[in-house]
């Protein structure tokens, strides 16, 4: 892999030191939490009694106080092939749910492996729609990557393709009528795909609704007809880079995407304007607005600049954009891994950060490589899973789950930016604790062997 | 609208509302991953590694993540194509060159399992071998697999070792607990106390306190305690020492104190530990009997839904000894006649006891009834809840003394949260808490079957909330009146203005 020119004998697959253990929730959960969290949406789970009981718990705890419906699945159902017919059991028990809109019928890896198919499930109970979500954890590798699977389901079944067609299947001639008013507004207005914190679409809003646009809704969203909007607004902001399914599927509904997010001065000023090309906006307006953000972002890094060198290495998808922000914000991030897959939209941030003294970027991470990494760059912030920030803190190194940080500041926009940066500063200042912490519990350091020496800005 | 409804034929197709026991993979990598020397090899997809070594464990064991477990990690062309032996073979000599100091374990899953991946024969032909552990997890539930894999590292790693030693005199085992036991680090803590207290010696905490190679120093102990019925009798069983089970409550920690003394012929010691604990540790207990406090408990109703020690142990507790109402108690494992969580849903959706002892799903089906008088005790997993430190225990002397003074404490708050307040922001009419406010009493004519009416939606209400609950319902009642232009309040405009609203 060409981000770690120093180590490129360690990357081989099999190396006892690098590849053992990548780092994920259990992907099947980020469909989970995206299902789980809309309203008139009831999950049935068709999987074995571990795997249920594992996803149910997480899902309790991150996603909804919502009950679960699944069938028994042991060794006598699967053997006499009762698979589907599990399935539908537990749907209709999901569908019993007063005010069910829709149910999404879970498949997991023995199921997968079983053969639980689309056509063996119903296409309504009861008037609710019954969604298959295909999430087997041997063919999904990360959990952002099975939330673009869940919104795909969704997606596809609720947007039109760009040309409708008729009864026969022939695409039906373009028309010029008049589009209609409803039509027009949606045509102004955005809808932002990503997680985000909840004050972020606030700020988002005020700052399109001064180029004359809008934000229509966030997905993932609590209500089924943000996402049903979907393929009929002016532009989708595919905010992190693991959402290809879901994009792909929008964009062959004839809906702009835009990709990136507002993050930091460069970022937001890029990502208002793409809006703008986008909606087909005033592009004065445009740029006086973006112009306002980034000199807003300047004004906020000048007045409270980072220094240190921190590891962004979370499991969300979205640590590129992240490390930007640190980046532009003066800090040194030498070193990233998510656990996606590299692709198109990477492409742009890790150009960026490489071009701003990032010397490795480690997609489908492995545990192991965040770790040799710490001992490689010695940071001083370390935003990590929670196995990693762990052994942060056991060599005295400030450690905080990178999912954490996400999900109790906003990030977007100036606003976002002052926080991110507040919070960090103040992560950095917690240094002596953590050394005082490790001293205690572990006694007197060891002599440190001395990392081979990388200079991390050329 | 286009409806293709199947009908559900009614097989034997049995259906699970948030499960509340894992499988026998689970209880194989928290069982052996309480040995330091022990690496697991799960041969997984990562999300079962992911589950079970971090997601979960992280937020009731509260460790940031099992540090002895590895996934072979089995990705599509591993299920497919290639099967998994590749795979687990190259963790196995990884995990080898990282940690030669530790016994490698191969455990299967229930996805290996799917796809028949039966490795026992090519490890065993490794240079140096290393064992396959079939967990069975897709028959086996966490309970009968905790006791197959004491029993397997009993027979595996201890027994062949053992010899014919004959038992040191006055130690004793504590067999259990695991990763994943709910408030074990307290209920061991009070265990090791009442076991010092009769005269006994701990030798063993197996598998929770040892190493693997402690293993066959099993067979010394003169007396082993198997801290949960829901396993590790087994093992108990294979010693062939006497055993017995962790007590809960006052008679049953007696009892048990009493007898280990016998097994370890220190009778006098126990009997002067009894004495000195009832004006020490329990003394609270008989102060808070002796006080008002003590008159609440006839009057008070609770439900449990937790393992089978903790089920049986606080209606023997709270039930037997202390007069408590039990409306229902239901144990993990689940036996036949007991209810299930979809009976159980429907009970709490219709009827909240006063005290409810449960998992999350407990909670939630509370939650989802609105329930503001019930108080819920987390007495079992699943649910994120950390219960690392030792002064929370359910069994032995402390624990009774611990759960009087939860309760206890739990009636304290009910009286605060519904004695009159000024409140400094005004609440909101629509505010959950906010209780309704009654017009002047007078205005509203009731008739007597309407009375009748309102005290029949009382019996539903724990008691010692029904006070204040009988003004919320009468305010409720009252005010749809005023609202609707009504006189005279008939049993009709009760169950009108009662009416929880739809969803």
């Amino acid at each position: 892999m060409d981000t770690q020119p120093n180590h490129a004998p360690h990357q081989v697959s099999v190396s006892p030191d690098q590849a053992l253990t990548p780092q994920t929730m259990c992907p099947a959960f980020g469909s989970l939490r995206v299902l789980t969290r809309i309203d008139g949406v009831q999950t049935a789970m068709v999987t074995d009694t571990g795997c249920l009981y594992g996803l149910t718990f997480v899902t309790h705890f991150y996603a909804a106080r919502k009950s679960i419906a699944a069938p028994a699945l042991g060794t006598q159902e699967l053997m006499a092939g009762n698979v589907a017919e599990a399935a539908r059991a537990a749907c209709e028990e999901a569908a019993r749910v007063p005010g069910t809109k829709l149910v999404a019928a879970l498949s997991l890896c023995v199921a997968e492996t079983a053969g639980l198919t689309e056509e063996m499930l119903p296409a309504q109970i009861n008037g609710a729609d019954v969604v298959l979500v295909r999430v087997p954890a041997y063919a999904i590798h990360s959990h952002p990557e099975a939330k673009d699977v869940a919104i795909t389901a969704l997606l596809k079944k609720f947007t039109t393709p760009a040309r409708p067609t008729d009864a026969q299947g022939v695409e039906q001639p373009l028309t010029y009528d008049q589009p209609d008013a409803q039509a027009a507004d949606l045509s102004r207005k955005v809808i932002m795909l990503g997680e985000v914190f909840p004050a972020d679409p606030i700020t988002v809003d005020a700052a399109l609704k001064k180029m004359g646009a809008a934000l229509a809704a966030n997905l993932p969203s609590r209500s089924l007809d943000d996402y049903k909007m979907a393929g009929k607004v002016g532009a989708i902001a595919a905010l992190h880079p693991f959402y290809t399914q879901s994009v792909a599927t929008l964009r062959a509904a004839g809906v702009p995407i835009v990709s990136g997010a507002p993050i930091g001065a460069e970022g937001s000023y890029g990502w208002l304007k793409g809006i703008g090309n986008a909606l087909k906006l005033d592009p004065d307006q445009v740029e006086a607005v973006a112009a306002e953000e980034r000199d807003k972002c300047r004004a906020i890094i000048a007045a409270n600049p980072l220094s240190g060198r921190i590891h962004v290495c979370g499991y969300e998808g979205n640590e590129l954009g992240y490390a930007r922000l640190l980046v532009e914000a003066g800090a040194q991030v030498p070193y990233i891994s998510t656990s996606i897959e590299k692709s198109l939209y990477t492409a742009a941030d890790e150009a960026w950060l490489k071009a701003h003294g990032t010397v490795e970027v480690v997609y489908r991470k492995t545990l192991e490589q965040d770790i040799a990494a710490l001992d490689r760059y010695h940071p001083d912030l370390v935003l990590g899973t929670t196995p990693l920030s762990a052994a942060a803190k056991e060599r005295g190194i400030p450690g905080l789950y990178y999912t954490n940080m996400l999900s109790v500041r906003p990030l977007f926009l100036s606003a976002g930016l002052a926080g991110t940066i507040g919070l960090i500063r103040d992560a950095l200042s917690r240094a002596p604790r953590y050394e005082w912490m490790r001293e205690f519990f572990a006694g007197e350091r060891a002599p440190v062997i001395p990392a081979a020496a990388i200079n991390t800005m050329d | 609208m286009s409806q293709s409804q199947i009908q559900n034929p009614k097989s034997k197709i049995e259906l699970i509302r948030d499960l509340d026991t894992t499988s026998g993979y689970w209880a194989a990598v928290w069982t052996m991953c309480c040995l330091p020397d022990v690496h697991v090899i799960c041969d997984a997809p990562i999300g079962c590694f992911n589950l079970v070594g971090t997601a979960v464990p992280d937020y009731t064991d509260a460790i940031p993540h099992i540090d002895n477990l590895t996934p072979s990690v089995m990705r599509e062309q591993e299920v497919t194509m290639l099967g998994t032996a590749g795979a687990v073979r190259r963790a196995v000599a990884a995990v080898r060159a990282r940690h030669p100091d530790r016994q490698v374990i191969v455990v299967s899953t229930a996805e290996s399992e799917m796809i028949s991946s039966d490795h026992t024969d090519w490890l065993g032909k490794l240079d140096t071998p290393a064992p396959f552990y079939w967990s069975r997890s897709l028959e086996e539930d966490e309970w009968a697999g905790r006791d197959r894999v004491l029993l397997w590292l009993w027979q595996h790693f201890g027994a062949p070792q053992a010899g014919s030693v004959s038992p040191q005199s006055q130690t004793v085992n504590i067999i259990g607990p695991t990763y994943g036991c709910f408030n074990a680090p307290a209920d061991l803590h009070e265990l090791k106390r009442l076991i010092a207290g009769a005269g006994g010696r701990v030798q063993l905490v197996y598998p929770f306190q040892a190493r693997l190679t402690d293993t066959p120093r099993l067979s010394d102990a003169a007396v082993n305690i198997v801290m949960y019925r829901e396993f590790g009798e087994g093992l108990a069983q294979a010693l062939g020492r006497p055993y017995l089970f962790a007590p809960i409550g006052i008679r049953q920690t007696t009892d048990f104190v009493r007898e280990l003394g016998r097994l370890l012929g220190t009778e006098a010691q126990a009997e002067a530990f009894i004495e000195q604990e009832k004006r020490d540790t329990l003394q609270p207990l008989w102060d808070l009997w002796r006080g008002p406090q003590g008159d609440w408990f006839p009057t008070t109703e609770f439900a449990v839904v937790a393992g089978r020690t903790y089920a049986e142990g606080l209606v023997k507790f709270l039930g037997d000894e202390l007069g408590m109402r039990p409306v229902f108690v239901t144990g993990r494992p689940i036996q036949a006649g007991e209810m299930d969580n979809l009976a159980v849903r429907d009970f709490l959706h219709k009827r909240q006891p006063g005290f409810v002892f449960g998992s999350i799903n407990e909670k939630i089906y509370l939650a989802e009834a609105g329930a503001r008088a019930t108080h819920f005790i987390p007495a079992s997993f699943p649910g994120p809840i950390v219960r690392r430190a030792l002064g929370t225990p359910f069994m032995g002397y402390a624990g009774a003394v611990y759960l009087v003074q939860e309760m206890v404490n739990r009636f304290y708050e009910s009286v605060f949260n519904f004695l009159p307040l000024d409140a400094v922001k005004p609440t909101t009419p629509a505010g959950p808490p906010g209780a309704p406010v009654a017009p002047p009493a007078g205005r509203i004519a009731w008739t007597d079957a309407a009375r009748a009416q309102l005290d029949a939606h009382l019996e539903s209400i724990p008691w010692l909330s029904r006070i204040s609950a009988s003004r919320d319902l009468r305010a409720q009642v009252e005010g749809y009146a005023l609202r609707n232009q009504i006189a005279e309040v008939t049993p009709e405009v009760v169950e009108r203005a009662l009416q929880r609203p739809a969803g």
